[in-house]
């Protein structure tokens, strides 16, 4: 046994269940999609209550509707039906809160920016004066340690890092919730677990409110307070996990304490089964 | 076979040298070897290298016409481009400057245009059909037309070099305009911004990738545009001097002004080239 895994064993291995007061709150949010002529459901009626400083990820097979119902919350698709409320008012398409922040999958880095001007882009449209962003953005390369880079273009730039931009590049922003959409989805393992540190680092000293969409189980157990597994689509609410391992977390002993395993097979189970739906 | 820096040079200039020899001397071969020497290579038509040289030089006013150089007497060069009125001096700096003007009106508003039509889904159902009939005229064919409405001075070369570069230069925004990363737009969006911000900050320097790359044909497509204008009917400008030699069967005047129009071509090239890399130095990404 491992110094952190006896140090995890002793404590008793769980967190208080989140209290606070809910911020997003999503009531029947059902997608349909036409695709040659015929109606394909995406979401069928999911209901979520996300707590103030909660890490929550919504985790399922691919083409569940995961990402789907992220990108319903942040307003760049509108729902076919239900409710999407942010601090009790209701959330619309085409409508992006300030509040928000948004990691994508996908490399969304703007190439012909410098690290240092890709992470300064958001503070740029808000009209934030040269000094303080500087200072911000700063700030964001040093934690993201991409010190050293602040001239570079993203083209130079690893896959790892270029994500760690566009992490900054929504952080610097200081939003209090944060959607990421399979984030680090594209990352060989290595980097991903780097990511998650980094991740790990930031939210549990600013404890930002997090819905996190990933089809990876590790990564969802890693992060989460709380893991809601999507079905094979339709995409509805099959089942609600509660992680409660002791944090701060380290990546990688975390992965090495029994509580994880056990915890780890049950989640797997339930999400075997939809991916056997699937085919996957 | 690989080849060193060296070779490659050595190879190159192995290559002028043969072709400078074989335009030199092979039709003084004919007399003893007919059929080896085609007629093509007849001076009359293609003149020497030696001829093209002492015709510059003489074009240039550098030397008299006997071949006596003018540089050091005092005055005479002065006296000999006071004389033409089209000199070769003159005929460059007429030609470049419409050259770099077509350029510029072509490359502005061919990305105006093409701007608000690939932008606008309205706009460019509209306009596509129109568009498409006008890039299918062989635009040379208008040249005529063009010289009568604006007459034989420099409005009508602009005008020719900017109907070359405009289509080009349009139809390259304009897909790069359709082609805009939708999810860096979307990411814009979600950091709050405004219409005019994500058209500023991600559409343009998006679009303008594209019409970098348009840069380098649409500047030789201004000069063709602007020396097929002087052919139909100029006053000044080396199409001018072509004509005009042409006309007397001047084949070194013809050659030497084709020298002419080869360095200004290959200048301009390389300015555009190195403007182009500096631009989008980003796209070095090292790998």
């Amino acid at each position: 046994m491992t110094f952190a895994q006896r140090d995890l064993a002793v404590a008793p291995a769980s967190v208080p269940a989140n209290t606070g007061p809910v911020r997003i709150r999503a009531r029947g949010l059902s997608k349909e999609f036409e695709i040659a002529g015929k109606r394909l459901t995406a979401v069928d009626r999911v209901d979520l209550d996300i707590r103030k400083g909660e890490f929550v990820s919504l985790l399922g097979p691919s083409g569940c509707g995961k990402s789907t119902v992220l990108n319903m919350i942040a307003g760049l698709i509108p729902a076919s039906s239900g409710t999407i409320e942010l601090d009790g008012k209701p959330l619309g398409a085409g409508h992006f809160s300030s509040k928000l922040g948004y990691v994508f999958q996908r490399d969304t880095t703007i190439p012909w920016r410098t690290v240092k001007k890709n992470v300064g882009f958001g503070l740029e449209l808000a009209g934030v004066d040269r000094a303080s962003r500087d200072r911000r953005v700063n700030e964001a390369i040093q934690q993201a340690r991409l010190n050293g880079f602040e001239n570079a273009f993203p083209g130079m730039l690893s896959g790892g890092m270029r994500q760690r931009v566009s992490l900054m590049r929504a952080l610097v922003m200081e939003p209090d919730i944060l959607l990421m959409d399979e984030p680090f989805g594209a990352l060989d393992a290595h980097t991903k677990t780097d990511m998650h540190r980094l991740l790990l680092e930031i939210w549990e000293r600013q404890h930002q409110t997090v819905i996190f969409v990933t089809h990876d189980l590790a990564e969802a157990l890693t992060l989460s307070d709380r893991i809601i597994l999507l079905s094979a689509r339709p995409g509805r609410l099959k089942e609600e996990f509660v992680v409660d391992f002791k944090r701060p977390r380290d990546a990688v002993s975390l992965r090495e304490t029994p509580e994880y395993a056990e915890l780890f097979s049950r989640v797997w189970r339930s999400l075997g089964e939809e991916m056997s739906k699937v085919g996957a | 076979m690989m080849g060193s820096r060296a070779t490659v040079v050595a190879a190159q200039l192995a290559i002028i040298l043969l072709t400078l020899a074989v335009w030199q001397w092979a039709f003084d071969l004919k007399p003893y070897a007919d059929w080896l020497v085609p007629g093509l290579l007849d001076p009359y038509f293609i003149s020497k290298p030696s001829e093209i040289w002492t015709q510059l030089l003489r074009l240039a006013c550098l030397t008299n016409p006997t071949g006596d150089w003018l540089l050091g007497q005092d005055g005479a060069v002065m006296a000999c481009l006071a004389q033409n009125d089209n000199n070769l001096w003159i005929a460059t700096l007429v030609t470049l400057t419409n050259t770099l003007w077509g350029f510029a009106i072509g490359v502005a508003s061919g990305y105006i245009v093409g701007l608000l039509l690939g932008q606008s889904t309205f706009l460019s159902r509209v306009f596509e059909p129109f568009l498409v009939a006008l890039n299918s005229i062989p635009r040379i064919a208008l040249v005529p037309i063009v010289v009568m409405m604006f007459g034989i001075g420099d409005t009508s070369k602009i005008v020719t070099a900017w109907l070359l570069v405009f289509f080009l230069v349009f139809f390259n925004t304009f897909e790069g305009a359709r082609q805009v990363d939708q999810t860096l737009v979307s990411m814009s969006r979600l950091l709050q911004a405004k219409d005019w911000q994500v058209t500023s900050k991600i559409i343009i320097p998006s679009t303008l990738t594209w019409v970098f790359a348009s840069l380098t044909p649409a500047i030789s497509f201004a000069l063709i545009g602007v020396i097929v204008g002087e052919f139909i009917g100029a006053r000044q400008g080396l199409g001018r001097i072509m004509m005009e030699a042409q006309a007397r069967g001047q084949s070194s005047v013809m050659m030497a002004t084709v020298i002419v129009l080869m360095t200004i071509g290959v200048i301009l090239a390389l300015g555009v080239k190195s403007m182009q890399t500096y631009l989008l130095r980003w796209q070095n990404t090292g790998h």
